[in-house]
């Protein structure tokens, strides 16, 4: 029965892990690291940061990331240091591996008060994390009929309240990545929000690998545990 | 035979019921340590005191003739570089004719002999030593010198005169490349 | 006690240890002992687990800095995301058991004369549990828990008389600087305190529970801490359950965000074991209402062993079985709809609710178990 029991538990986990090995695919839009044993697909972080760098680093910041946390996206020291040093602060010096990812200094009127949010643990803090990120982003469209926009904001189908004071950043071949893979809008998107779910969690590789390590571990354990407590208790006086 | 003790218990009837004993007990004592583990490596040194624990500093820019002053584990640690003539004047002196005996060899790192990296406080009254810039009063031997008690150093940073009687400390660092230092 | 057995090299040097060797191997427990009786010591394994990851925890949180300090935790700190994750999940394994326990109690009543202290012990444990969890939800210094710990201040500050007194000492006056700093000694003083009235409740229920006697009698060890060992291992693997793959099992996401003073949420919100509690201090109206509605919602617990007027052999009848049903929904149907986005409906809701708790204790338990004692 022990058997038949552990025979289960394996087959269940060898299918979830099967399933959430697929890679992130755009439609429908599905991230490699949903569902209870995903994982992070490195490519589309490495993507997601070149374009985090390029197209939104000039107006958010990320102050819980340092450079040197970069190397959770599987690049090499040497070139996290190289990124850092090609980084140029406020005061004109290169960013070190121990500093934390800060926009250009920006004129204090340049939001009209809407200052961009700090984008760290953003996946985290809004409702729907990643997808939700990435409808933002591709979620731009014409204003409909009978809708005034306020000054300064526009049309987007996933804000909440319709109207965003953040303009349309993303569009097709912004960035040219590196391992070829096309870069259309909706791509950059996807790849964007993945960097940023990574951001507000880089330790779900680490903690879904050991935590079906430790599931199973304790269902065998469990198993072991009442048939000793049952064989004690047979045991006549 | 009534069992009323723990060691009946450890000394059961039957090898099936020992055997899974132990290995209910052995299982239960992995958990254990799975979940005392974290607690215990939480404590050790975090990502940001590990990287200042092991700083890497830029030394291509320094100047000849000059030196840096850079904070690691507290300490303010010089970082000279030499010239061609402070070099000669101090690489054959006898270590036993000095206060602290030490030769060219123990100050410096092979292939890198014209960096001399030292903790930039005199061995006698602690005081902050003078002599990174050209321009600061250096002493006789072109080295460093203490404002607060007149103490002598060389550009290896041997004492050579005062009150003070041992060679500057010399940080535990490497020379990752011809222009970085990682200490520690 | 036999006395054909050598006493082990630590026992015969510490007498102490022989007379607990002795204890827990003695014949005195009965076969029958019911499951649900493991879950104080669950809940003490729990509060171990809190206490440990609690510790190293405190040994990287800054009060002045909150947020950062709990994101320098979870980023630079070696498998600090795993502590924190033990001290979250384990707070919401630990309120779970305590709810667990105080709701066996409902059923089992094992507070019928002269066991009264043991309930006692059991919601004195909640309430303090309550606090504790409280002023740890504050510690985190998010968005939501800002706003909880601001509104608890001002408004103890402003009440009037002995409770005013008691609320500035307390808080040390309205929400500023050196609050943070405050919650956390309390924080850890009164889980400390905690542990003390487990071991109350201990001794309060070896002091009604007769030896039992005879062939089917046990001794604790090996019998109970076989079972217990069970016990422990299915509290694990519901903790590990959550711990990895649900971190933030019942918390808000508006508390991920940083506390801002210019960002006020349309509704406080707290984690879910806190929710059953904010909707019955909404009850009343008002600050000094809000107090009022939550120290009587305890106060009616522990009240109940001379509410319930079943005889004292009483085992409870089909109908307030069913009543203890309807209150568990009831209790959560309050802490869901405390927790959902403010609207007529779920402002209705929770005062129903409420009012259903207050009536299941003062009206209904006397009447239906005197009707049921006959």
């Amino acid at each position: 029965m022990m058997r038949r029991i552990l025979g289960a538990a394996v087959l269940a986990a060898a299918l979830l892990g099967g399933a959430a090995r697929a890679d992130d695919t755009l439609s429908p839009l599905h991230f490699q690291f949903q569902g209870v044993l995903g994982s992070y697909d490195k490519a589309a972080l490495q993507r997601g940061f070149l374009v985090y760098e390029t197209v939104c680093a000039s107006c958010h910041s990320a102050s819980a990331l340092h450079y040197r946390d970069l190397e959770g996206l599987g690049l090499g020291p040497d070139q996290v240091a190289g990124i850092a040093s090609s980084v140029k602060l406020a005061d004109g010096t290169a960013a070190t591996l121990d500093d934390t990812f800060k926009p250009a200094a920006m004129p204090a009127g340049a939001f009209g008060g809407a200052l961009p949010p700090d984008l760290s643990n953003i996946v985290a803090q809004r409702p729907g994390g990643a997808r939700y990120v990435d409808h933002l982003l591709t979620g731009y469209a014409p204003t409909p009929d009978g809708v005034t926009l306020l000054p300064g904001h526009y049309y987007n189908a996933a804000y909440p309240g319709n109207q965003i004071a953040m303009p349309p950043v993303l569009h097709d071949n912004a960035v040219t990545y590196a391992d070829g893979t096309k870069a259309t809008a909706a791509q950059e998107a996807a790849d964007v929000a993945a960097f940023l779910a990574w951001a507000s969690d880089p330790n779900l590789n680490e903690r879904h690998e050991i935590g079906l390590r430790a599931v199973l571990f304790l269902v065998f354990l469990t198993v072991i545990a009442i048939a000793t407590k049952r064989k004690i208790w047979r045991e006549t006086v | 035979m009534a069992q009323t003790t723990l060691d009946a218990v450890a000394h059961g009837t039957g090898t099936r019921r020992d055997f899974l004993t132990i290995l209910t007990v052995s299982g239960g004592l992995v958990g254990l340590a799975a979940v005392v583990w974290p607690l215990i490596d939480a404590l050790g040194p975090d990502a940001q005191s590990d990287a200042a624990a092991h700083m890497i500093v830029d030394v291509a820019g320094i100047a000849e003739n000059s030196a840096i002053s850079v904070m690691w584990a507290g300490l303010p640690i010089y970082i000279r570089k030499l010239t061609a003539k402070q070099i000669a004047d101090n690489q054959f002196v006898v270590p036993d004719s000095l206060a602290d005996p030490a030769d060219y060899t123990d100050r410096v790192k092979p292939g890198y002999e014209n960096f001399v990296v030292v903790v930039g406080l005199n061995t006698a009254t602690p005081c902050e030593l003078e002599g990174n810039d050209p321009a600061d009063p250096r002493g006789p031997f072109d080295g460093w010198l203490c404002p607060c008690d007149g103490s002598v150093y060389d550009p290896l940073g041997r004492v050579r005169g005062g009150p003070a009687t041992k060679n500057l400390a010399i940080p535990r660092f490497t020379f990752l490349n011809n222009a970085q230092i990682q200490f520690g | 006690m036999s006395t054909d057995v050598k006493p082990s090299w630590t026992a015969s040097r510490l007498p102490f240890l022989a007379d607990w060797e002795a204890r827990i191997a003695a014949r005195t427990l009965p076969r029958e002992g019911a499951y649900l009786s493991i879950l104080p010591w669950v809940i003490t394994a729990g509060l171990v687990l809190l206490a440990a990851s609690g510790l190293v925890l405190a040994v990287y949180y800054s009060p002045a800095h909150a947020f950062d300090s709990i994101q320098f935790i979870d980023r630079d700190v070696n498998n600090g995301w795993l502590v924190h994750g033990f001290h979250e999940t384990g707070a919401t394994m630990v309120f779970g058991a305590v709810y667990l326990m105080l709701f066996r109690g409902l059923l089992a009543r094992p507070y019928k004369a002269p066991a009264e202290l043991v309930w006692l012990a059991q919601v004195a444990v909640f309430a303090l549990l309550l606090l504790v969890g409280w002023l740890g939800y504050t510690l985190t210094g998010g968005a939501a828990s800002y706003w909880a710990l601001t509104e608890a201040a001002n408004a103890a500050s402003r009440l009037g008389g002995a409770p005013g007194a008691i609320g500035v000492w307390f808080f040390g006056g309205p929400n500023g600087d050196g609050t943070l700093g405050r919650m956390a000694v309390f924080h850890i003083a009164l889980a400390l305190v905690i542990f003390c009235v487990l071991w109350l409740h201990r001794a309060a229920k070896q002091a009604v529970t007769p030896p039992a006697v005879g062939r089917g009698a046990v001794g604790f060890h090996p019998y109970y801490t076989s079972q217990y060992f069970v016990a422990l291992v299915v509290f694990a693997l519901i903790f590990s359950v959550l711990v990895f793959f649900a971190p933030h099992f019942g918390q808000s996401r508006l508390n991920l965000l940083p506390a801002d003073p210019t960002i006020v949420p349309g509704k406080l919100l707290f984690p879910w074991y806190l929710a059953p509690v904010s909707g019955l201090a909404a009850l009343l109206p008002g600050t000094a209402g809000g107090i009022i509605a939550v120290v009587a919602g305890l106060g009616v617990l522990v009240a109940l062993p001379w509410l319930d007027l079943s005889g004292p052999n009483g085992r409870a009848g089909f109908l307030y079985r069913f009543l203890v049903v309807v209150l568990a929904l009831d209790v959560f149907g309050l802490g869901w709809a405390a927790s959902s986005p403010a609207s007529a409906l779920s402002g209705i809701l929770v005062v129903l609710f409420a009012v259903w708790y207050f009536l299941h204790f003062l009206v209904l338990t006397p009447l239906v178990t005197s009707m049921e004692a006959e």
